[in-house]
């Protein structure tokens, strides 16, 4: 049988079919428990790029707890952001923000202030840039560059400087050696911004 | 099983054809993820049960796959156990498949894996094939773990991420290259040097 023409492409199927199978069977198992590890993720970014919101010596369950009971969630009104309010008036805001990256989608979220005119953090919960040039732009030493940044009042809230250059009113340095990255991710944060603040002024 | 046979393929895989020092094999991963001791515990891991169990599946089904298609059928075989691993670090330890990155994808790639398979697992029954496996992926393992301890302890001042002393105080200035990619290509070079020197002049006391 096994020098049958047929042999080789029927053996390469079967051990296909099983072994597809069996990954396809395990993920789904394993699927509820990875989406809630995404949504943590996504509960920690917005907490972190809150005032004072996030406390690392918490447990994943009391980060829930402060994310459930502390803030309100998207309304019109506050057209798609997560929104921190005291004693009833709204202090900052929580913006999950999404677009194209280098090779994969980049998902993030960015805090704003009430004023709507200063950033109080940036988080990056989710890419896939190449690891030690784009994907950079999740770390600490990027995203807190953006910690009390005030946006610019022209059409472009925020622009990517050259690492070493002057910055001016809404500028960070973006990321050498990814060029692409640095510039999707700031058309991302800009469009998302412009458009969440013309709907939010409607 | 003949006790023997062990022995030799633990001397075989763990020193005199160890894949670091003697194949020179799955370097790129020695070089990537050696900067933190954690991480390339797991890394060893990962690759201890990828390489383990491919070698055993390759091995049972020796006898039925044709040989024209072998390289196919093991490429596999070497995903489906990678992916495996993927998913479970994916949702049970979410942080550690953060910080490894797509490296643990990679292993598919990682020419030990195909070459046991190739070498070994492709011409003999399970049972060796799987010491086989298990002793050269072992002794991937003890080097990168030789490697990461030196990394990690001149580049950070710690140890699995506890502070060590005298390297975490201000006396020791840390290495910071130690932690980027041109320390692993200076830490593996020396290893190898050290290791094969020692492996020559065993081989000149024999003769």
């Amino acid at each position: 049988m096994k020098d049958k023409r047929w042999y080789p492409v029927m053996y390469m199927f079967i051990v296909t079919a099983i072994l597809s199978a069996a990954v396809i069977g395990f993920s789904q198992y394993t699927q509820e428990i990875v989406q809630a590890n995404q949504e943590r993720n996504f509960e920690i970014a917005v907490l972190k790029v809150l005032p004072d919101m996030y406390d690392p010596g918490l447990s994943s369950i009391d980060l829930h707890k402060t994310f459930t009971e502390q803030l309100d969630k998207p309304t019109e009104q506050t057209a798609g952001a997560y929104t921190l309010r005291k004693n009833g008036i709204i202090e900052a805001y929580a913006l999950p923000i999404e677009g194209q990256g280098f090779w994969a989608p980049i998902k993030a979220v960015i805090g704003i202030k009430s004023d709507t005119k200063t950033i109080t953090g940036l988080v990056i919960y989710e890419q896939r840039e190449t690891p030690g040039l784009g994907a950079e732009v999740a770390k600490r030493e990027f995203t807190e560059q953006f910690e009390n940044l005030v946006l610019s009042i022209n059409d472009k809230p925020i622009s990517f400087r050259r690492p070493g250059e002057e910055l001016q009113q809404g500028q960070v340095h973006a990321i050498t050696g990814a060029t692409q990255t640095s510039t999707r991710l700031e058309k991302i944060i800009n469009f998302n911004l412009n458009q969440w603040r013309e709907k939010l002024n409607n | 099983m003949a006790k023997g046979q062990t022995k030799q393929l633990a001397y075989e895989g763990l020193w005199q054809n160890n894949p670091i020092f003697a194949q020179v094999l799955g370097i790129c991963s020695t070089l990537a993820v050696t900067n933190l001791v954690l991480n390339t515990a797991v890394m060893c891991i990962a690759l201890v049960f990828t390489l383990s169990f491919s070698a055993v599946t390759v091995s049972v089904l020796r006898n039925f796959t044709p040989r024209n298609i072998r390289m196919m059928v093991e490429t596999l075989i070497i995903a489906f156990y990678v992916i495996i691993i993927d998913v479970i670090l994916k949702a049970y330890w979410p942080q550690m498949s953060d910080n490894l990155g797509p490296y643990v994808g990679l292993i598919i790639t990682n020419c030990i894996v195909m070459g046991r398979c190739e070498a070994c697992a492709n011409s003999n029954p399970p049972a060796k094939a799987l010491l086989d496996g298990l002793f050269n992926a072992l002794g991937y393992s003890f080097i990168l773990l030789i490697i990461a301890t030196f990394r990690e302890v001149l580049g950070m001042g710690t140890f699995l991420s506890f502070n060590v002393p005298y390297f975490s105080s201000g006396y020791w200035d840390k290495w910071t290259i130690m932690v980027m990619p041109p320390g692993a290509f200076f830490m593996l070079a020396i290893v190898v040097w050290i290791f094969r020197s020692i492996q020559i002049s065993k081989e000149g006391k024999k003769k």
